[in-house]
């Protein structure tokens, strides 16, 4: 019987995880200890307040972000197939700019220069356009080459067994597209919830700057941005819990038993 | 899972040597931390080196010391986290001695009095403290600062933008982002003289002076202790105005007539 067959058993996987968790944490303890370093986490719970705001903001600005840069990234991959060129040539100049200079550059250049002169003053509607902008150019090359991974048969058999154009979308071209660029774009969402921290910079009062506001306070750096990266995990973890359980449903599999 | 206890005893194993071959060779090498982002007092000249007020102040030390001298560039939120992990020896950054700060490092005894000032946009119509604690108004502070510290206790009524950069700070308020910016005299005035169209100075002083002094660790009182009889012999000696002479001479001047005290006096 060859070992890859078989699956492993429920205490099995527990155990393990038991065991990584153990392993990480006496990693740490010893790191700790090789600096005499003791870390003090009650002091955190006069800013629970603050914590929770900052928390709560990041939440909004990454769902804000996320929504925006999908509708950004959609459009300019389309945009750069389009038969125009003035419109190809300038997704394209888009996407090699913003993928082309740091984000911090970009968060400056924006809000300083381009929002001071059309009136965008509110930093937190700025901040979501900002990181919509960053994120959407990469959010438009994972579109734009899951859209060049379906091949021409699949609408050749589409066209064949009588789908209409919208049909064609909803049976098509939308599943395969998603199953493709799913692990891909949970990757490029995570990166939203992580660079949502460098708007601190233009104060706005996320996580990020929450911290750095309450280190200036109670100058305990270490504890502090240790339980913020705790935070930034449970958020980044719960958005790939989130798409396992999408890519689970764009499988063939699941779709078939679906529709069937 | 047979597999597995062989990888974790490694894992541990290598860990334990990892944390145990940290050998920490003792030399006399003094190192200083600053950030050198606030000239004339910490800065970089035109090859990148240390230049300033403070670092004239460190280098006299390392001598007084017979001990040579290393300055660390540190982010300011990183000073106090890197003398209370012992990888500087002393922090020399224009700090500020404040309780909340003396509850984890030590200071030496002051060695320079700064007062806060305000840098205000010119059309927001403020002409002291008190017409900027109110509602509708915003204020931009550097994080971690005194000014930073002044105005969420003080200002309640303010809205507070808290950024990391002092540039930042200015362009919030040359762009009527903010309607003023603390900080001390001596930057406000610089900062205003760099951008006179937009802004003006309120330098008269509202709160007491604040007393910079050099940070070290907590309970290194042996080295706290040479450091004040630096301090001492450096006054005694006019080392602070060979300082001013050399980096702060048309400031001097602005300040005997505006007759606001001097930093060293």
């Amino acid at each position: 019987m060859r070992r890859k067959d078989r699956k492993p058993t429920l205490t099995n996987k527990i155990i393990s995880v038991v065991l990584v968790i153990l392993i990480l944490v006496f990693f740490m303890w010893l790191s700790l200890n090789a600096i005499g370093l003791k870390l003090d986490f009650s002091t955190l719970l006069e800013y629970r307040q603050r914590l929770w705001q900052g928390f709560y903001m990041t939440i909004i600005i990454s769902i804000g972000s996320l929504f925006m840069s999908l509708l950004i990234g959609s459009i300019t991959a389309v945009g750069q197939k389009s038969n125009i060129l003035t419109i190809k040539y300038l997704c394209k100049a888009y996407i090699q700019i913003i993928r082309g200079t740091p984000l911090l550059v970009q968060i400056f250049f924006f809000y300083y220069i381009i929002g001071t002169a059309w009136g965008v003053n509110n930093r937190y509607i700025a901040g979501i356009l900002i990181l919509s902008l960053f994120e959407g150019a990469y959010i438009s090359e994972i579109i734009r080459g899951g859209l060049e991974s379906i091949g021409s048969q699949q609408y050749e058999i589409a066209r064949a067994i009588g789908l209409n154009s919208k049909k064609t979308f909803k049976f098509v071209t939308f599943p395969i597209l998603m199953s493709h660029i799913l692990p891909a774009l949970t990757g490029q969402f995570a990166s939203i919830i992580k660079d949502s921290s460098l708007l601190s910079v233009i104060a706005v009062i996320e996580l990020t700057q929450t911290i750095q506001e309450i280190t200036a306070d109670n100058f305990r750096m270490f504890e502090n941005y240790i339980f913020v990266g705790a935070l930034y995990f449970i958020l980044t973890f719960a958005v790939s819990l989130l798409s396992r359980m999408f890519e689970r449903r764009y499988k063939h599999e699941y779709r078939t038993k679906k529709h069937l | 899972m047979k597999k597995l206890v062989p990888i974790v005893l490694i894992i541990l194993l290598g860990s334990t040597i990892l944390a145990s071959c940290k050998s920490k060779t003792e030399d006399n090498t003094l190192t200083i931390g600053m950030e050198l982002a606030y000239p004339p007092f910490e800065t970089k000249d035109e090859e990148g080196n240390p230049t300033g007020v403070s670092v004239d102040l460190a280098k006299a030390l390392g001598e007084y010391l017979d001990r040579p001298v290393i300055i660390e560039n540190i982010n300011w939120d990183g000073l106090i986290p890197s003398l209370q992990t012992g990888k500087i020896d002393a922090v020399i950054s224009s700090m500020t001695i404040t309780e909340k700060r003396r509850e984890v490092i030590d200071f030496s005894e002051p060695y320079a009095d700064a007062y806060l000032g305000l840098l205000v946009n010119k059309n927001s119509n403020i002409n002291s403290i008190e017409e900027l604690n109110q509602k509708g108004k915003v204020i931009s502070v550097k994080k971690g600062t005194t000014g930073y510290l002044y105005a969420t206790n003080n200002l309640m009524n303010t809205k507070i933008n808290a950024l990391s950069s002092e540039n930042a700070c200015v362009v919030e308020v040359t762009q009527g982002k903010a309607d003023a910016f603390i900080y001390d005299q001596l930057t406000i005035y610089r900062q205003n003289k760099l951008n006179e169209e937009t802004t003006k100075a309120l330098l008269i002083p509202f709160q007491d002076s604040e007393n910079w002094g050099i940070g070290v660790k907590k309970d290194n009182t042996e080295l706290l202790n040479s450091i004040n009889d630096f301090l001492k012999d450096f006054k005694e000696n006019n080392g602070f105005d060979d300082i001013t002479e050399k980096y702060l001479k048309e400031e001097k001047q602005t300040f005997d007539e505006l007759d606001f005290p001097w930093f060293f006096d």
